[in-house]
């Protein structure tokens, strides 16, 4: 009988894990096909990402559920609690994730009306790459519990920031040179500060692994941070 | 594809079991009213006849009931086997000697998300999907939405589909999935199979095609026009004049030449583009590479009074896994390079180290500097060699390094000396360095100067391990 309740309660817990990668999954998909979207002007897909993205709503709410009854029926300690904790952490990271990629999407209609640049969207498509490679090899880390390999895309953020970084100049210039891009642009670069979020939650997911497997904080001092802003 | 369900004890039919106990008590009873029915004499007869006839119905009711403890037995055995993950195949070393990943998934209910384990993954396919287990909860190997779709309908609806995996990382891979129901196993869980064919090569061709097309057609353009310009010239107004014919034609030669040089690095571009997903496997000699070059290109730099300084192992000492031609590609590209934004009297150091985990590969190299990674392996325990060449040219500012790699970019303002490049040097050593399962950094600091790494996986030291599925394959005939 005991041995019952135990095997229940193991099966919970990789309920709450496998839900989490599912949702990972989608959320993958929806950031992958944005960018789809954005690149090859295609709206049927950003359509899609658009409808989709109610999906996650309802899985984050659903692991969140199940993570709150966990902690309550089932009073887990130490490694389950912070696995339980994790997962309903990782799912809200994700679908905040969700919530950004359909902002992408919609923003393609007006993207589409004008006319194509192909360098800006060669480096949007460039960044996003990033970001989607990123956000994949954090879920795969949180799938293999392989604490070294998410510090890697923790320690690696400061890439996408110097793409976005660049963008940001690259999309001003276009600004400054034709006026009738303006609206273009000014969509591009909420693209672009999408994607960069994006980013800034794959390195979260990273850190609430570190805590998950190790219980400790990382400490933010350590990674090497570039601020734009306070250039020389 | 042998059918892995026939290797799986069927569950025995109800009726095998009963049958000869149903037969045993039809022959008691047909004793009993024969008993009942004849005379005193007969009886003794019917004894006779009815007890070997009973003795031997019970002798095979109990020999089927030992068949079917042991078959329950062994279905019990594969029951925990499939639990514990491990559910063993026939033809198990054919299907890791499959270039395909192939995988075989159970499930029990359409709504236990933990319930859709992976029970057997070929080697290809733990390669592939990164796995290390022979079985393990379907989600921590593929999370991709469309593939799990896939899955449900064979498990649960018994239909085949199909559907397009991505696996990610650095090299790009596109696989076509096929599923196909397998039908119940044993325990009364459903089955399906999951094979993936690459498709990477008929994806990457298309795609080639148009992106050559693009390329080719936009950046030849303006050499061409001007080409046809000076041609248009010489046949009107300068017919006669032998002053700008010879200047014309000066110009009309080194613009033919840009032209040549451009189709040269497309070509190259596109084949290696073409192939970066196959890994090159031949062991190269890293310094003798690099010292080779730098004495190729020691005659140029002379010529523009720049000093080339190597810093470098003796030949032999460093021994990359690559390929020959595309790791001498790589240092000529980036000293070249190099040698273009250098003044006279300038200096280029070049830099080779061994034995670098990747974190080290992106150290600094020169400080105070803006550093970007222009391309990072995928993570793994491998160690590196590494390749810097370090100018004192002008440098750039930071927000130029992420665009370094992108076809035909140029720093605006930058004079790349007499002999204009193609703008696509770099991308040329971007997608080798890729190929490789290398990486490439890059630092610079406006009026100091530039630096490029670019870090080759070094080759494993001692004999490879032969691969297993070798010796199973000898076993087989």
């Amino acid at each position: 009988m005991n041995e019952h309740i135990v095997k229940a309660y193991e099966d919970e817990l990789n309920m709450l894990t496998a839900e989490c990668a599912r949702m990972g999954g989608l959320t993958e998909a929806a950031v992958a096909d944005a960018l789809e979207a954005v690149v090859r002007r295609d709206q049927q897909v950003a359509d899609s990402v658009v409808a989709r993205d109610e999906r996650l709503d309802v899985l984050q709410a659903d692991i969140e559920r199940k993570a709150i009854r966990m902690i309550a029926l089932r009073q887990p300690l130490a490694n389950d609690l912070r696995r339980t904790v994790a997962a309903m952490k990782i799912a809200n990271n994700l679908e905040r994730v969700g919530d950004l990629a359909k902002n992408i999407a919609k923003r393609t209609i007006v993207i589409i009306d004008s006319d194509p640049m192909v360098p800006l969207t060669r480096s949007i498509e460039r960044m996003g790459r990033l970001v989607v490679t990123r956000l994949k090899e954090v879920l795969d880390a949180y799938t293999a519990s392989d604490l070294e390999r998410a510090m890697s895309v923790w320690s690696r953020d400061d890439e996408v920031d110097e793409h976005y970084n660049s963008l940001f100049r690259e999309l001003l210039t276009y600004m400054m040179g034709d006026p009738r891009t303006i609206t273009a642009c000014a969509h591009l670069l909420f693209v672009a500060k999408n994607l960069e979020r994006i980013g800034d939650h794959a390195t979260n997911i990273a850190e609430i692994i570190h805590y998950e497997i190790t219980g400790d904080e990382v400490i933010a001092a350590t990674r090497p941070k570039t601020d734009p802003l306070q250039r020389p | 594809m042998p059918q892995p369900t026939s290797s799986l004890p069927l569950r025995p039919r109800p009726g095998f079991v009963a049958r000869p106990v149903v037969v045993t008590g039809l022959a008691g009873l047909l004793a009993l009213v024969a008993m009942a029915l004849v005379t005193d004499a007969e009886v003794l007869a019917a004894l006779v006849l009815a007890a070997p006839l009973t003795a031997l119905t019970l002798f095979q009711a109990r020999r089927a009931r030992q068949e079917a403890d042991r078959l329950r037995a062994e279905l019990a055995q594969t029951h925990v086997e499939v639990a514990e993950g491990a559910l063993s195949l026939p033809y198990t070393s054919v299907l890791n000697a499959l270039p395909d990943p192939v995988m075989v998934i159970s499930a029990h209910e359409p709504d236990d998300l933990t319930g859709r384990r992976f029970v057997m993954v070929n080697r290809a396919g733990r390669r592939v999907l990164k796995i290390q287990r022979e079985a393990g909860l379907l989600v921590t190997a593929i999370r991709d939405p469309d593939v799990l779709e896939v899955v449900d309908e064979a498990l649960f609806g018994g239909l085949e589909g199909e559907a397009v995996y991505e696996p990610g990382g650095m090299q790009e891979r596109i696989f076509r999935v096929y599923a196909r129901p397998l039908g119940a196993a044993g325990d009364g869980s459903r089955l399906a199979l999951l094979v993936l064919h690459d498709e990477t090569d008929i994806r990457r061709v298309e795609r080639m095609r148009a992106d050559f097309l693009a390329n080719a057609s936009h950046e030849l353009r303006t050499p061409l026009a001007s080409l046809s310009g000076f041609i248009e010239t010489l046949r009107g107004h300068a017919r006669g004049d032998e002053l700008a014919r010879d200047r014309f034609l000066g110009i009309m030669h080194v613009q033919a030449e840009r032209m040549s040089r451009l189709i040269d690095d497309l070509m190259s571009l596109s084949r290696i583009e073409l192939n970066e997903h196959v890994r090159p496997l031949q062991d190269v000699d890293l310094s003798a590479a690099v010292l080779d070059v730098i004495d190729a290109l020691a005659p140029l730099a002379r010529d523009k009074g720049v000093t080339l300084e190597a810093e470098a192992p003796p030949r032999g000492e460093v021994t990359i896994t690559g390929d020959r031609d595309q790791v001498i590609q790589v240092a000529q590209n980036l000293v070249d390079n190099a040698l273009k934004y250098s003044e006279r009297g300038g200096r280029i150091r070049i830099l080779l180290e061994t034995g670098l985990a990747a974190e080290a590969c992106v150290a600094p190299r020169m400080e105070p500097a803006a550093r970007l990674s222009l391309l990072t392996p995928d993570h793994g325990p491998e160690r590196y060699a590494t390749l810097s060449v370090i100018d004192a040219g002008p440098g750039m500012q930071r927000e130029h390094l992420p665009r370094l790699t992108e076809r035909f970019y140029r720093v605006e303002g930058q004079k790349s000396g007499e002999k204009l490049g193609t703008g696509l040097g770099l991308a040329i050593v971007k997608h080798i360095m890729n190929r490789h399962r290398g990486g490439l950094s890059v630092e610079s600091r406006p009026g100091a100067g530039t630096v490029f790494t670019a870090y080759f996986p070094l080759a494993e030291t001692g004999a490879a391990p032969a691969p297993d599925n070798f010796y199973d394959v000898a076993k087989l005939s």
